[in-house]
């Protein structure tokens, strides 16, 4: 019996010394009950005993065991007033735990939505300043229609991009210009310019006698010293329209005959 | 075809136009005006393979200051350039000549046929488009009035 109390409060010294450690609320419950299920147990043994024996037994143990038990019921209300406390500590934590993942999804669900926004918006933006580029490179680029229209008929009219719908292989007319063409203009004829002496004196004869294409060499009216700016000659109607090559032979002295490396002359002629 | 040996002449008479223009020496207009007609025949010379091929075999095309030359006559396809060419094929040809390969590719006379008869081809698209729906044209037209016919038919007998 002795041996018992003793036990018990060498636990209850052994609680005090791991208090520090925090032991789970459970815990004391349960080894409160644990004592006084002990301690009850030998009180009733007790008198039990000293009734059969029917031998007074000193009061002390009775008394102490009496006190240990009273002692261990206040501690055992203690610990159930604290559990219930604890209890209700517990619920407000997971109210508040919920309120924070209720808060925590709705920051999530915003982030994503000003994520899309950003996304859209980026994508507008850039869609905004292709469009821009885009504009800007058209009103750079711009032509008048009437300029486009003059080209477009200068290169379709003389079958240079298109071919004669007449066309059939051994019409010797070609997209590019022929050998012909070639050496009635101006580069064909540069031996002729050198002997000559001056530049420009040419293709003023060869276009005055009529025998120079003006397919390859329409005559410019310069306007400025910018070498290349000028405007469209003005005789380019009908002259375009593709004459065959015998029309505008130079007189042939200066050109010799090549060498047949290619065997192109054969597909040219029939 | 061919030209004569005068043709390279006159490249190298324009070459050196260019390059007194080029060097900082004044061209009079006269001379400025000359050159870019030069320059506008010569490259639309190249529209034209069997020259290409001409060029090729002579070798003018492996020489340095010919591939400049080449690359410097790229401004033809500014559109204020351009407007003044005939043979717009050329400027293909032209930004092809700026690669190497295409360069020593063209030595070969087969090569030079290829060229041709596919560019001929392409030519002869337009054309032949042009037939062919003009012939679809002609048919839908004949089976309007096929199917016209019987439902005059119809009307008249009632």
């Amino acid at each position: 019996m002795r041996f018992i109390s003793h036990a018990c409060a060498l636990r209850k010294r052994g609680q005090t010394v791991m208090a520090a450690a925090e032991k789970p609320t459970k815990g004391k419950l349960l080894a409160a009950l644990d004592d006084i299920e002990v301690l009850s147990r030998e009180l009733i043994e007790m008198l039990a005993l000293s009734r059969t024996q029917k031998l007074p037994q000193p009061g002390e143990d009775t008394e102490q065991i009496l006190e240990l038990l009273v002692q261990r019921d206040k501690e055992f209300q203690e610990l159930m007033q604290t559990a219930v406390e604890q209890g209700k500590v517990h619920q407000e934590m997971q109210a508040l735990e919920k309120e924070v993942e209720k808060r925590d999804s709705d920051i999530q669900q915003l982030q994503k939505q000003l994520k899309e926004a950003e996304h859209i918006l980026a994508t507008a933006v850039y869609q905004a300043k292709e469009k821009l580029k885009y504009i800007e490179k058209a009103r750079k680029g711009s032509i008048s229609s009437e300029e486009l229209i003059k080209y477009a008929h200068r290169i379709s009219a003389s079958n240079a991009v298109c071919a004669p719908l007449n066309w059939v292989p051994g019409d010797p007319r070609r997209p590019y210009p022929t050998d012909l063409e070639m050496r009635s203009g101006i580069l064909g004829n540069m031996s002729n310019m050198s002997t000559n002496g001056v530049n420009g004196h040419l293709p003023g004869d060869a276009l005055a006698a009529g025998r120079l294409p003006d397919i390859l060499t329409p005559q410019y009216p310069w306007q400025s010293a910018d070498v290349s700016m000028g405007i469209l000659p003005p005789h380019h109607g009908s002259d375009f329209g593709l004459e065959p090559p015998g029309h505008n032979k130079e007189n042939e002295d200066d050109v010799e005959a090549m060498s047949t490396d290619s065997s192109s002359s054969s597909s040219d002629s029939d | 075809m061919h030209l004569n040996i005068k043709h390279f002449l006159a490249v190298t008479i324009s070459f050196s136009l260019l390059s007194s223009a080029m060097a900082g020496v004044m061209e009079t207009e006269e001379q400025a005006r000359h050159r870019f007609q030069l320059e506008l025949e010569f490259v639309q010379c190249l529209a034209n393979p069997n020259y290409l091929n001409f060029l090729a075999q002579r070798g003018y095309l492996r020489e340095k200051p010919f591939v400049n030359y080449l690359k410097y006559l790229l401004y033809w396809k500014e559109p204020e350039y351009a407007k003044f060419l005939k043979y717009p094929h050329c400027l293909h040809m032209l930004e092809l000549l700026q690669y190497e390969h295409f360069r020593k590719e063209l030595v070969n006379a087969q090569c030079a046929k290829f060229i041709d008869e596919q560019q001929i081809l392409h030519w002869q698209h337009y054309s032949r488009k042009r037939t062919r729906l003009q012939q679809a044209l002609a048919e839908q037209q004949q089976q309007q009035q096929q199917t016209q016919a019987p439902s005059h038919g119809n009307t008249t007998s009632k």
